[in-house]
C-alpha cells in the first residue's frame, strides 16, 4: 500500500534531476577537454603537465567585449586576452610599448602616429594591422554600441559628437573620427585638442583591436569561448557562469615563449570569507586581486596567521572613498562648515579599525597618478581646526546646527564606514547627523546632478577608481563645474578653468604644478568634498608563483612564473 | 487525475500574466537603472537605454517582452552585456535543482523519522532530544551553519571540500562530497521543520477514534502507526513541502554563496540591485512555473495518501 506514494515520490525527483541534467549538458559539454588540472601546482611543472594557477574573483566579468568592458572585474581577464597600443606597467603604472613599438606626437600635439609591430598575429592567424586598431575604436565611438566607456575617448576628434548622436532620428558620419590606417602598420588619432594624457589613453582596453569578422559572423555572442579570436598571451577556452572562467596560453602570441604559465583559472568566489578558506586549503593560489580588498575581519585573521600574513601583500590602488558635499544647501553652502566637517574626520582611525586596509587621503588622486601632489594637499584631520572653523561659521561648539543627512548605499563596510563618520562628526563637532541608506541604483539616481536640491541629502558617500592613472581622470573628469556631473553643483570658479586647461598642457612640469594648485583649490579651499581614504589592494599569493603586484594597472599573468620550490 | 493535470496547468496562464505584469511595473517603477554607474555621464545612459528600448513606454515594453517570450525567448541580460539569460539561468537551475534534491532528501531522511520516534514516545528522552535538536535546526541559520560546518569538515578534518560545486562528469565521488555540506546547511533547517510538523500532526491522528478501534481490533501497533496512522498525519507535511520544494529547488542565496555553487539563487537578488530587468523576469517566470508545478505534485501526492480527495479535487 505504501508502494504507490513512494514510487510517485522517487519518480518526479528522477525527472526533475533528469531535467536539471539536460538543461545543464551544453554547458557542461562545452570544452571539459583532456586538462582536468583540479590539483596541479609547481611540483607537477616536471611531470610535463600543464602548470596551473587558480586565481579568485568576488564578481563575474560582465562582458570580455573590450569595447564594452567599464568594471575591473571584466579589464581582469580582457588584460590577458587583448593586447593595447600601450600597456601600463604593473608595478611601476609607467606607459611602455605594447603593439606599438613606437609612437611620435605632432609639433601641435594634435596628431598622435603609432608605429605598430609587425610580428603580431590573431589567434586565427590574421596578422593584426592597423585597420583593426581603426575598426574598434569607430566601433568603441559609435552610439549603436552603447558603450558605457565610450567616454574615455571623448578627446578623439568628433568621438563625443559621434557618440552622443540621437540616433535614429539624427546621423553622423564615422568617417569624420580621428582615427585612420596610414599604412598596415600604422595607425593616426587626430585628437580634439591636445591632451597629454592621451598616451595613458592608448593601453585603455576601449582602444584595443577587436576582431571584425569574428564580431561580423556572431554578433553578441563573438566573445563565447567558442567564437573569440585573441591577441593577448592567454585565450579562454570554458566559461562556466557563476562559476569558472578557464585560460589557456595562446600559442600565437608573438612573446609566447616568455609566458611560463600554461593555464590560468578564474573562480568565481563572492563570498569573501569562503575564498579565505579555500585559499588556506589549497584550492586557490592567489585572492584578492580582483580590486575588493578583503573586509577587516578577514585581514585580521590573516595578520595574526603568520604563515598568512608572509603570504599577504598590501599596495596602494587608485581608488578614492570620499565625502561628498551638496554645496547649494544650507549650512553646506559656507566653506567653512564643509572644512569643519573634512577636518574632524579622523582618518587613521578609520583606515586602522573599520576599512583595515588602504591609506588615509586629504586630496583626492593618490600619489602615483600622474600629477598628483606630493607632498599630499587638501584638509588634514584637525579636530581643534574643525570646531575653530565651524564656530568661524556661527555654530560655535555646535550650537545652533541643524540636524542633516549623510545618504549611503547599503553594504557591510559602507554601513560601518557611515556610523565612523557619524560618531567623529557627532563627538568632534557636537553635531546631529542622520544616516540614510539605500539600494545602489536607487543611492545613484538620488543624488544625481539633475535631482532639485531639497530632495538632495547635504552630505553623501561617493568613490572613484581611475580608469586610467592621470590626474585628468580625476579632477576633470569627476569634479569640472559643467563637463563632469558634477554632483557637488559647485559653481565654476578658476580651479576648472585650471584642471581644463592643464589636460592640453604640453609641458609635463607645469602639468605637475597645475594639478597640485587645482586639487589645494578644489579639496583644501572650496572643499567640493571630503577624501578620506585611498583603497588598497589586499592580495594573498602561494610562495610557489613569483609576481608584480599591480598598483594602477590591470595585473599581467604571462608575468608571471611558478617556481619549484 | 489528468484533468486535474491539464487544469493546473491552465492555471498557470492568469497567474503568468499577473505575476509577470506585476513584476514588470514595479520593477521599473524603481529608482535607477541598469546603467547606472557613479562613472557614466548621463547623456551616454540614455544612449544605452534607447539601445535597449528602455526609453519606450512601460505597457509597450511589457508587450514587446510577452512576445519575446512566447517564443521562449526572456532577450539578453543587461549586466552580462549581450549575453541571453536562458545561458546563466538554466545551469543555475540545473545545479540549484540538484543541490536542493539533495537538501530535501536529508530532510525527509531526517525529519520524518525524528518526527515519528518523537510522536510514538511523547514526552520520554527520545521524544525530547528529537524537539531539541529540532529547535537547535530551526534557529540556527545557515549563514552560521555553513561556515561551522565548512570549518569542522573541510578545515579542520579535511574529511569533505572546503566550498565549490563538481558537475557530474567530473566523477561521482566529487560530485557527492562537494554536495554534503550545502545540502546538510540547506536541508538542516527543514529537517527540523519537517520533524515538528509530523510530530505534531501523528500525535493528532493518534488520538483519533478510528485508531483506537484499529488496536481494538487487534491490529499490530505497527501496521495501525505505518498504514492507518501515519498516511493521515502526512497530509500536512506533503501541503508544506510543496512551495518549500520550490523555494529549496531553486536554490538559496545564503548557501550558494557560502558554498561558491553556481546555483540559479544569486540571481534572485542580484538582478534586482542591478535593475536587469529581462533577469528579473526570467527568474520570476521560473519560479512561478515551479511553484505551479510543485504545487500540482502535492495534489497528485494527496491522491495517493488519501483517494477519497479525488472528488474534492
Amino acid at each position: 500500500m505504501r508502494n504507490p506514494f513512494w514510487y510517485v515520490l522517487a519518480l518526479t525527483l528522477v525527472l526533475v534531476l533528469a531535467a536539471g541534467c539536460t538543461a545543464a549538458a551544453p554547458e557542461a559539454g562545452a570544452d571539459v577537454g583532456a586538462e582536468q588540472a583540479t590539483d596541479t601546482t609547481a611540483d607537477t611543472a616536471a611531470t610535463g603537465e600543464p602548470i596551473t594557477v587558480r586565481v579568485s574573483t568576488v564578481s563575474e566579468p560582465s562582458t570580455l567585449d573590450p569595447n564594452l568592458a567599464e568594471d575591473s572585474f571584466s579589464i581582469t581577464p580582457i588584460e590577458q586576452l587583448f593586447l593595447g597600443l600601450t600597456n601600463l606597467n604593473n608595478e611601476t603604472g609607467a606607459v611602455e610599448p605594447e603593439l606599438a613599438e613606437s609612437w611620435t606626437i605632432s609639433e601641435d600635439g594634435l596628431t598622435w602616429t603609432f608605429n605598430l609591430r609587425q610580428d603580431a598575429v590573431w589567434s586565427d592567424g590574421n596578422p593584426v594591422t592597423a585597420n583593426d586598431f581603426v575598426y574598434s575604436a569607430k566601433r568603441a565611438v559609435m552610439p549603436e554600441t552603447a558603450s558605457p566607456y565610450a567616454y574615455v575617448l571623448y578627446s578623439v576628434k568628433n568621438a563625443a559628437a559621434i557618440n552622443q548622436t540621437a540616433i535614429p532620428t539624427d546621423t553622423y558620419d564615422i568617417e569624420s573620427l580621428g582615427v585612420r590606417a596610414v599604412d598596415d602598420y600604422t595607425v593616426e588619432f587626430t585628437l580634439e585638442a591636445p591632451a597629454s594624457y592621451f598616451e595613458s589613453i592608448s593601453s585603455l582596453w576601449t582602444l584595443r583591436p577587436v576582431p571584425s569578422w569574428t564580431i561580423e559572423e556572431h554578433g553578441a555572442a563573438w566573445t563565447e569561448p567558442e567564437n573569440i579570436v585573441v591577441t593577448g598571451p592567454y585565450m579562454i577556452t570554458e566559461w562556466r557562469p557563476a562559476e569558472l572562467l578557464v585560460f589557456e596560453k595562446n600559442p600565437s602570441y608573438y612573446n609566447a615563449g616568455q609566458v611560463q604559465i600554461d593555464r590560468v583559472e578564474l573562480h568565481v568566489i563572492t563570498d569573501q570569507n569562503t575564498e579565505l578558506a579555500l585559499y588556506e586549503s589549497g584550492d586557490l593560489d592567489v585572492i584578492g586581486d580582483s580590486a575588493t580588498s578583503l573586509p577587516i575581519q578577514v585581514l585580521t585573521l590573516v595578520r595574526e596567521n603568520p604563515t598568512l600574513s608572509a603570504e599577504l601583500h598590501e599596495g596602494p590602488r587608485a581608488s578614492t572613498t570620499y565625502v561628498g558635499f551638496t554645496m547649494t544647501k544650507p549650512p553646506f553652502d559656507n566653506a567653512l562648515v564643509r572644512k569643519a566637517f573634512s577636518a574632524a574626520i579622523d582618518r587613521e582611525t578609520i583606515v586602522r579599525d573599520v576599512v583595515g586596509s588602504g591609506i588615509p587621503a586629504t586630496q583626492f588622486a593618490p600619489k602615483g597618478v600622474f600629477g598628483a601632489p606630493d607632498p599630499e594637499v587638501g584638509i588634514a584631520t584637525d579636530i581643534e581646526q574643525a570646531q575653530a572653523w565651524l564656530a568661524e561659521a556661527g555654530y560655535p561648539g555646535g550650537e545652533g546646527f541643524p540636524t542633516v543627512t549623510y545618504r549611503y548605499f547599503s553594504n557591510t563596510l559602507e554601513e560601518a564606514l557611515a556610523q565612523a563618520l557619524q560618531a567623529m562628526w557627532a563627538e568632534n563637532l557636537n553635531v546631529t547627523v542622520e544616516l540614510e541608506s539605500m539600494e545602489f541604483p536607487a543611492f545613484l539616481a538620488s543624488t544625481a546632478g539633475t535631482v532639485p536640491v531639497e530632495e538632495m541629502p547635504e552630505m553623501w558617500r561617493l568613490g572613484w577608481s581611475a580608469d586610467y592613472p592621470d590626474e585628468n581622470n580625476w579632477v576633470y573628469e569627476v569634479f569640472h563645474c559643467t563637463d563632469s556631473q558634477n554632483r557637488s553643483r559647485a559653481e565654476c570658479t578658476e580651479a576648472d578653468e585650471l584642471a581644463k586647461a592643464a589636460g592640453s598642457e604640453q609641458d609635463s612640469q607645469k602639468r605637475i604644478e597645475m594639478y597640485a594648485q587645482v586639487e589645494q583649490m578644489m579639496f583644501g579651499d572650496e572643499v567640493r568634498a571630503a577624501p578620506y581614504y585611498h583603497r588598497g589592494f589586499t592580495t594573498l599569493t602561494k610562495p610557489f608563483i613569483q609576481r608584480a603586484y599591480s598598483t594602477f594597472a590591470p595585473v599581467n599573468w604571462d608575468t608571471w612564473t611558478v617556481v619549484e620550490q | 487525475m489528468l484533468r486535474l493535470i491539464i487544469r493546473r496547468f491552465l492555471w498557470f496562464i492568469p497567474v503568468f500574466f499577473v505575476v509577470t505584469g506585476i513584476t514588470f511595473l514595479t520593477m521599473h517603477a524603481l529608482p535607477g537603472g541598469p546603467f547606472d554607474t557613479d562613472k557614466t555621464p548621463p547623456a551616454m545612459v540614455q544612449r544605452m537605454e534607447q539601445a535597449f528600448g528602455l526609453n519606450r513606454p512601460v505597457y509597450e515594453q511589457y508587450f514587446i517582452w510577452l512576445k519575446n517570450a512566447a517564443q521562449l525567448d526572456f532577450g539578453p541580460s543587461l549586466k552580462q552585456r549581450g549575453r541571453p539569460v536562458a545561458g546563466f539561468l538554466l545551469p543555475g537551475l540545473a545545479v540549484s535543482a540538484q543541490l536542493g534534491l539533495f537538501a530535501m532528501g536529508f530532510a525527509l531522511l531526517i525529519g520524518l523519522p525524528a518526527g515519528i520516534i518523537a510522536a510514538l514516545h511523547r514526552g520520554r528522552w527520545q521524544d525530547r532530544g528529537a524537539t531539541f535538536v529540532a529547535i537547535l535546526g530551526v534557529s540556527v541559520p545557515p549563514i552560521v551553519m555553513g561556515p561551522l560546518l565548512m570549518w569542522l569538515f573541510a578545515l579542520q578534518l579535511g574529511w569533505l571540500p572546503v566550498a565549490q560545486w563538481a558537475g557530474l562528469d567530473e566523477g561521482i565521488i566529487p560530485y557527492l562530497s562537494h554536495i554534503i555540506l550545502p545540502a546538510v546547511t540547506l536541508g538542516a533547517g527543514l529537517s527540523a521543520i519537517i520533524a515538528r510538523l509530523t510530530r505534531a500532526s501523528l500525535l493528532q491522528v493518534l488520538g483519533e477514534d478510528y485508531i483506537r478501534t484499529a488496536h481494538a481490533k487487534g491490529l499490530a501497533r505497527r501496521t495501525v502507526t505505518i498504514r492507518h496512522a501515519l498516511r493521515n498525519a502526512l497530509i500536512p507535511v506533503v501541503t508544506y513541502l510543496g512551495p518549500l520544494a520550490a523555494a529549496v529547488l531553486t536554490g538559496s542565496l545564503v548557501v550558494e554563496q557560502i558554498f561558491a555553487i553556481p546555483g540559479m539563487g544569486r540571481y534572485f537578488v542580484s538582478s534586482i540591485t542591478s535593475r536587469d530587468y529581462p533577469m528579473v523576469m526570467a527568474v520570476v517566470v521560473i519560479y512561478a512555473f515551479i511553484i505551479v508545478f510543485v504545487n500540482l505534485v502535492v495534489d497528485v501526492l494527496y491522491l495517493f495518501i488519501d483517494p477519497r480527495m479525488d472528488h474534492g479535487l
